[in-house]
């Protein structure tokens, strides 16, 4: 069941288009990631659905009402800001009780509610505090239990872990993401971080420019990009440009200056074509006829090694003159000037239209 | 790391210590200046009246015994309170739309705008209320407009009246309660008045119980520098009131310049600004109850 629509959302600021005719549906209890640079539009998707911006073309459904021109008030959202947002006049009580105020419950119902929802983001204990007196975790929290307490339809979160430090920052991953499943609330989550849409969605819309460049799981927005953007913004990738000269069966075979690779590749691809190959997907040998076979072969050198702790990453040229990365062990014998075989399966590697 | 100075200079410089010299030249000023002032009226106004001096050889308690027993005198301080308050309330009213605006706008001519808020402070006092003079008279602007509108038969007097003070007043003294409101409505973060309506509350309630408790300090700030100006102005009253609009100030001035009787009118200073204090002391405790739970 869709519990969000929207449809063919398109969005002006002056003569600059910020959103292109955004089309999404999200079901009951899905969590969507909105990913991209700073700039692609996320926010202000959000924004519009949230009520805070209005819509110049499209339509916005919540289940099957039409809530385009609807006060932010009557849209029955939770919605966690990057800042927080908490209302520093007001203790932990009195933020998650205003909502509820608000909507004229009575005052037992909402100890109950407030109790129940601060067990949840374990924060009893901790309700006359005023914001200012909390950590930015805690603050965190806070912010998600006043969302979640209204009980809305629909729960938005901009970026809430933005301002927190990197060890907190995947604590709250898992936890935001535990809470999701638990109270099974649709969830829209804006971030610019890919590995956190990696982490946290069932599905990631990736914007560029005020465009879907691609809507899917996690595994099919990594392994099956559609753009050469999303293969660039979602983790490293290397890419060989080439033709596409034929096809058997799902495997297409492409012309590079590297000579022919075998790819996957979308159905119905043609001409000008860029293969995708992950850097962990590649395999490397110092040659010698000890090579791993594998679909794909080329003889390269390696240009530069970069010890990092738990490995190294490896820069290679190959003789088609295409720079590849890849990650090696830590003790691989691979250093700068090392002449070296990579290889590559054709399941592992994936070609985008150019 | 520029900006860190090393333990080592901070020590040696004396960091730690405060440097007490360097608040000698605003000490000087202020004793000189604010101090030594106060207490020459202070002295002054329990001196016994002279016609040969400033003031007699003896003290005496009469100047304030007679002030304070004058109802003419109350009449005087309660209309410059009563004006002091109009002109509060109306400048917040009027200025609290224009900060909020000002706050949160994006548009290209906020600048503009804010110069205008600014421009009463850019021409002189004196000029302006003459502009009123011209606008506030009995053929002016105002009673012109008045009466194409349909509204008055005959003009109404404006000049030489507590209305006319007030309406000078209230454009004089426009700016002083938008600045400060300004400065606190643009560090309220506009996240939480979002985050009231996302949570149901209409932009009136989001108002009333998020955005206007937080902004208490601009308008505690902004209103009690309009009060005070507004009681202790002189130009204006002078110019716009007449014998009708007199306030104190324009009384003491009277007092001092026209009738000669320094100490009496150092008693009137004394007690109106004792009168002021008190009421400003009244309103910091009001206004202390509504922000303590503000950071």
């Amino acid at each position: 069941m869709t519990t969000l629509r929207l449809d063919r959302i398109n969005k002006f600021y002056g003569a600059v288009q910020v959103l292109r005719n955004i089309d999404l549906d999200i079901a009951q209890g899905e969590f969507v990631s909105l990913l991209g640079p700073s700039g692609c539009g996320k926010t202000t998707t959000l924004r519009c659905i949230a009520g805070f911006e209005t819509v110049d073309q499209g339509t916005i459904f919540f289940g099957s009402r039409d809530m385009t021109r609807a006060m932010p008030e009557h849209r029955d959202l939770g919605m966690v800001f990057q800042s927080y947002a908490l209302f520093p006049h007001m203790t932990v009580t009195e933020n998650l009780s205003f909502g509820l105020e608000v909507r004229k419950i009575a005052a037992a119902d909402r100890a109950r509610r407030i109790a129940a929802v601060l067990e949840m983001v374990r924060l009893t204990g901790f309700e006359k505090r005023f914001p200012r007196e909390l950590s930015g975790g805690q603050q965190q929290r806070v912010a998600l239990a006043r969302a979640l307490v209204i009980e809305p339809s629909v729960l938005l979160l901009d970026e809430p872990l933005a301002n927190l430090d990197a060890s907190l920052r995947d604590d709250m991953r898992f936890f935001i993401r535990d809470l999701q499943r638990r109270v099974g609330i649709t969830t829209i989550y804006v971030t610019h971080d890919q590995s956190e849409a990696m982490v946290m969605s069932d599905r990631i819309v990736v914007m560029n420019r005020g465009v879907i460049e691609q809507c899917g799981p996690p595994r099919e927005i990594y392994e099956r990009p559609a753009s050469q953007m999303v293969a660039g913004f979602i983790g490293q990738s290397n890419t060989v440009p080439g033709r596409v000269a034929g096809r058997e069966n799902d495997t297409y075979l492409v012309e590079t200056a590297e000579g022919p690779i075998r790819s996957l590749g979308p159905d119905g691809l043609s001409g000008e074509v860029r293969v995708m190959i992950r850097p962990e997907n590649i395999t490397t040998d110092p040659g010698g006829g000890t090579a791993v076979p594998a679909a794909n072969m080329l003889a390269g050198r390696v240009v530069k090694s970069v010890y990092q702790g738990d490995g190294c990453i490896l820069g290679i040229e190959s003789a088609g003159g295409t720079a590849f990365t890849t990650n090696v062990r830590a003790d691989s014998p691979l250093g700068a000037g090392a002449a070296v075989i990579i290889g590559f399966d054709a399941r592992q590697a994936w070609a985008i239209p150019a | 790391m520029t900006g860190a100075p090393s333990p080592a200079i901070a020590s040696r410089g004396g960091a730690q210590r405060p440097v007490w010299w360097l608040i000698l030249p605003a000490l000087v000023l202020l004793v000189c200046f604010l101090v030594l002032p106060y207490v020459s009226i202070v002295v002054m106004s329990f001196r016994e009246a002279s016609t040969r001096a400033v003031y007699g050889d003896g003290f005496t308690l009469e100047h304030y015994t007679t002030v304070i027993a004058d109802p003419f005198i109350w009449g005087i301080v309660w209309r410059t309170l009563r004006t002091g308050l109009i002109v509060t309330v109306v400048t917040l009213l009027l200025g609290y739309p224009v900060a909020y605006h000002l706050a949160r706008t994006r548009s290209r001519w906020a600048s503009v705008l804010y110069i205008f808020v600014i421009s009463p402070l850019l021409v002189g006092l004196v000029v302006r209320t003459f502009a009123w003079l011209i606008i506030l008279s009995n053929g002016g602007v105002a009673n012109n407009a008045l009466k194409w509108a349909g509204l008055i038969d005959r003009p109404i007097q404006l000049l030489n009246t507590p209305l006319g003070v007030t309406i000078g007043l209230i454009h004089v003294f426009l700016p002083f309660v938008i600045l400060p409101l300004l400065g606190n409505l643009q560090a309220i973060n506009p996240e939480v008045a979002m985050a009231g309506r996302s949570l149901g509350a209409s932009r009136l309630q989001t108002f009333l119980r998020v955005t206007l408790p937080l902004s208490m300090p601009g308008i505690q700030a902004g209103s009690i520098l309009v009060f005070v100006l507004s009681i202790s102005a002189y130009v204006t009253p002078a110019m716009l009131g007449g014998s009708q609009g007199r306030t104190m100030a324009v009384l003491v001035v009277q007092y001092l310049v026209d009738s000669f009787r320094w100490p009496a009118g150092a008693a009137l200073a004394i007690f109106m600004a004792a009168i002021t204090l008190s009421v400003i002391a009244v309103y910091l405790r009001l206004t202390a109850r509504a922000m303590r739970r503000l950071p």
